[in-house]
């Protein structure tokens, strides 16, 4: 009977819990409730873990001006660990607990995988998740309210391998990548463009998430012993910088690194490289020279406005430990950004299937602070389709190669990379964009 | 009336008991904690898993995720390349887990004390990496995505609206009842008390006749078949892969046993509530303080490892042993 009694006492004590509003959509008459979901702990954390207070940051600016139509934002974010289990719990947590009107800006492809059928199940907007898995957007019957922040994996690996192919046509061209689907969409999108790999040789992939604990030097000796001269990096930012470490200590030294965009970021890879004792001044070494592509400027660029404004913004409200300037900040309060003009376009009667209606239908018109254009649309909830390449200099600054920003479309198929002629729309005066 | 049919009564009695409380509050919980709870119950089929393997038995286990992670992955290619319904993937499950605890038993039969510990340890870490290694079949790091669905015609049509934590509860339900029911009759059998005489003193048990060998290795298949039951539930809930059933999966159900008590059934329920809704119960008894995000984050795990370490140095019986305890000072 202990049994019993002691099930008696955990209903009392579940019962006990804080109770939950009665059927709140999340948005009142004062508020709108976002959540998100990241890793803020864990080994998939660095960089990450700071995106969520750039948006939070950027929020509260909004709210200093009057907010949406008078309602405040508030952003719930819960860590999963990058652990799917604890993802899902979170989800449900910030569904049923939070009452969140809208997910906005979740960090991870294996992550978001778990949840993103049980969120778009309940017809809540899944707003300009932080993945670029081609798989989660261009099919919008799978997944209808699910939208992108980032430019596919696809695009952005096919206009960087045809930049290769076109640039290095007789170099080796090798590719570390994540066994993921970040890693696969990467790899796919490189064979598109016309590169080559051969498994093992010049082909040579990790489980994502162990290249802490178990190095690269297998994968990086091998690259080496096929003579690789030119070596592709598809994986997180902590990847790229154990590889590039790890290849100086094994003496490995390729003509050309080229690293994905989310792998890259420069601050990032600085402080992995700072907690294993590396100097600033030799991990900008490091990073200098290196290959990278963007949708967006780069954090470094001290002219350009939405730089300027974002990084005004991310010094006065940022309220998290570690505010300092970089892809993650920028990346984040760009996403708010978008946010904040989406739901100014919605106008004052704000819905769920309002709101995703309205991005779908006005997706070029969505302000926002990338070099490339929305793409949004009722056949592909991808985001950003141009990238310009560049290289980083010894200041940790991605500039254009031969100092020529070229911005290159293509789509997440076979489609042919060509050259685009967008140009982003100014910035408004206060940073805050009002809708189409 | 023999004694061991009045064991069964009292057991069916408990169990039926149990059921009732647990559907009183799938009916009575926001959406939230109904999720939370079902979480709960598959945990405590988990929990019993190490309840009848170390703390019945003396055998030590690290690696019960692993085995969760046989039945979540056996369901999922059962339902995505078979077309099984739940009900058949999780009976898949529970015997791919049995087979899997077979072979782990053959080798634990030769294994003793850190040497086994350390052997599940390894399983707990290979097993998950095994879906890496062969993608194609198992989904890479991404894994392969398989939930309860929704709920049948015949019960909303009983109960009307069925949310979908609710839903999951409620499918859990049966089989954290059928968990509770199987383990508390072997418990209180002569296979119990076999098991029990093993933990206390192998040489002894051997004496008195007992194949030591055959026995471990039965404690192994049963206990593995607790362990992919509850993995497979844990996946239904939305996705099986290695990141759902990572080695931390492991550490806390045992950790979950040692709170509760790794010797009781009614340990493995408390356990099994400690670990899913202490984060919940910080969150809210933090409230008025309201810590960053990079202490809250952490706030969870640095309480659970002091209450296991002062449950070891203070209570090693856990908290049900000291219910037991209170109760018969009384």
């Amino acid at each position: 009977m202990a049994l019993v009694a002691g099930v008696a006492v955990s209903t009392l004590a579940i019962t006990a819990l804080p109770a939950t509003a009665a059927s709140d959509p999340g948005v009142s008459a004062t508020e709108i409730v976002l959540g998100m979901q990241l890793p803020q702990s864990g080994a998939a954390s660095p960089g990450y873990n700071k995106v969520d207070d750039a948006m939070r940051g950027y929020f509260d600016y909004v709210n200093s001006k009057g907010g949406i139509y008078g309602r405040k934002i508030r952003l719930e974010v819960k860590d999963d660990q990058y652990k799917a289990g604890l993802t899902v719990s979170s989800a449900s947590s910030l569904i049923n607990k939070d009452k969140v009107f809208a997910f906005i800006g979740s960090v991870g492809t294996q992550t978001h995988i778990s949840v993103i059928g049980d969120i778009n199940r309940r017809g809540i907007p899944d707003l300009f998740v932080n993945s670029g898995y081609s798989g989660f957007y261009t099919n919008p019957k799978l997944y209808p309210n699910s939208f992108a922040a980032l430019g596919t994996y696809v695009v952005e690996s096919k206009i960087v391998g045809k930049y290769l192919k076109d640039t290095y046509p007789t170099k080796k061209i090798g590719i570390l990548y994540q066994t993921d689907d970040f890693g696969r969409n990467a790899l796919a999108g490189f064979t598109t463009a016309g590169l080559t790999f051969e498994a093992k040789k010049t082909a040579v992939n990790f489980i994502a998430g162990t290249q802490g604990s178990l190095g690269l030097a297998s994968q990086l000796t091998a690259l080496k012993a096929n003579g690789v001269e030119i070596v592709i990096i598809a994986a997180v930012a902590s990847a790229t910088a154990i590889a590039v470490s790890t290849a100086a200590q094994l003496g490995y030294k390729p003509d050309k690194w080229v690293v994905t965009s989310v792998g890259s970021d420069a601050t990032t890879f600085q402080t992995i490289l700072g907690s294993k004792g590396v100097t600033p001044a030799v991990s900008a070494g490091l990073l200098s020279g290196i290959i990278s592509a963007s949708h967006a400027p780069s954090p470094g660029e001290a002219t350009d406005e939405y730089v300027v404004a974002f990084k005004k913004i991310n010094d006065d409200f940022n309220k998290g430990p570690d505010k300092r300037w970089d892809n993650n900040v920028l990346q984040g309060m760009n996403i708010a950004y978008m946010a904040t003009s989406a739901l100014f376009g919605v106008g004052k009667n704000l819905t769920r299937k309002g709101l995703v209606s309205y991005i779908e239908n006005n997706g070029s018109k969505i302000s926002t602070a990338a070099l490339s254009p929305l793409a949004y649309s009722r056949t592909t909830h991808e985001a950003f389709t141009s990238f310009w390449i560049g290289a980083y200099d010894g200041a940790t600054v991605l500039k254009p190669i031969d100092g020529t920003r070229v911005l290159y479309t293509t789509d997440s198929g076979t489609g042919p990379v060509t050259v685009s002629n967008y140009v982003r729309p100014a910035l408004p005066a206060d940073a805050i964009a009002k809708g189409a | 009336m023999s004694k061991a049919s009045s064991y069964g009564r009292k057991n069916l009695v408990i169990s039926i008991l149990f059921t009732a409380l647990v559907f009183f509050l799938s009916i009575k919980l926001d959406p939230y904690n109904q999720g939370q709870l079902s979480v709960a119950l598959m945990f405590f089929i988990g929990i019993l898993s190490i309840v009848l393997l170390t703390g019945a038995s003396g055998q030590i286990s690290l690696g019960q995720g692993a085995l969760m992670a046989v039945g979540g992955f056996a369901a999922a290619l059962g339902i995505l390349n078979l077309g099984l319904s739940i009900w058949f993937a999780i009976a898949l499950a529970v015997f791919a887990a049995l087979l899997a605890g077979l072979l782990l038993g053959i080798a634990a039969a030769r294994l003793s004390g850190p040497y086994l510990a350390g052997t599940t340890l390894v399983i707990a870490l290979a097993i998950p990496s095994l879906a890496t290694r062969f993608e194609s079949v198992f989904g890479g790091d991404v894994g392969l995505t398989i939930d309860f669905g929704n709920p049948p015609a015949w019960l909303t049509s009983l109960m009307g609206e069925v949310g979908y934590e609710q839903w999951q509860l409620l499918a859990t339900l049966p089989f954290a009842t059928l968990a509770l029911f199987f383990t508390s009759n072997i418990l209180n059998s002569r296979t119990g008390r076999s098991w029990r005489a093993l933990r206390d003193n192998e040489v002894a048990a051997s004496l008195a006749g007992m194949k030591i060998s055959e026995t471990k290795i039965f404690v192994f298949v049963i206990s593995s078949g607790f362990a992919g039951l509850a993995g497979v539930l844990y996946g239904l809930r939305g996705i099986v892969g290695p990141s759902v059933y990572p080695i931390s999966l492991s550490l806390l159900l045992l950790t979950g046993a040692v709170l509760g008590g790794i010797r009781s059934i009614l340990g493995a329920l408390i356990g099994a509530l400690l670990v899913v809704f202490l984060p919940d119960l910080i969150e809210w008894a933090s409230g008025s303080f309201s810590p960053s995000e990079q202490i809250a984050n952490y706030l969870p795990a640095m309480i659970s490892s002091i209450l296991l370490i002062l449950t070891v140095v203070l209570n090693p019986g856990g908290i049900a042993h000291g219910l037991h305890h209170k109760k018969s000072h009384h």
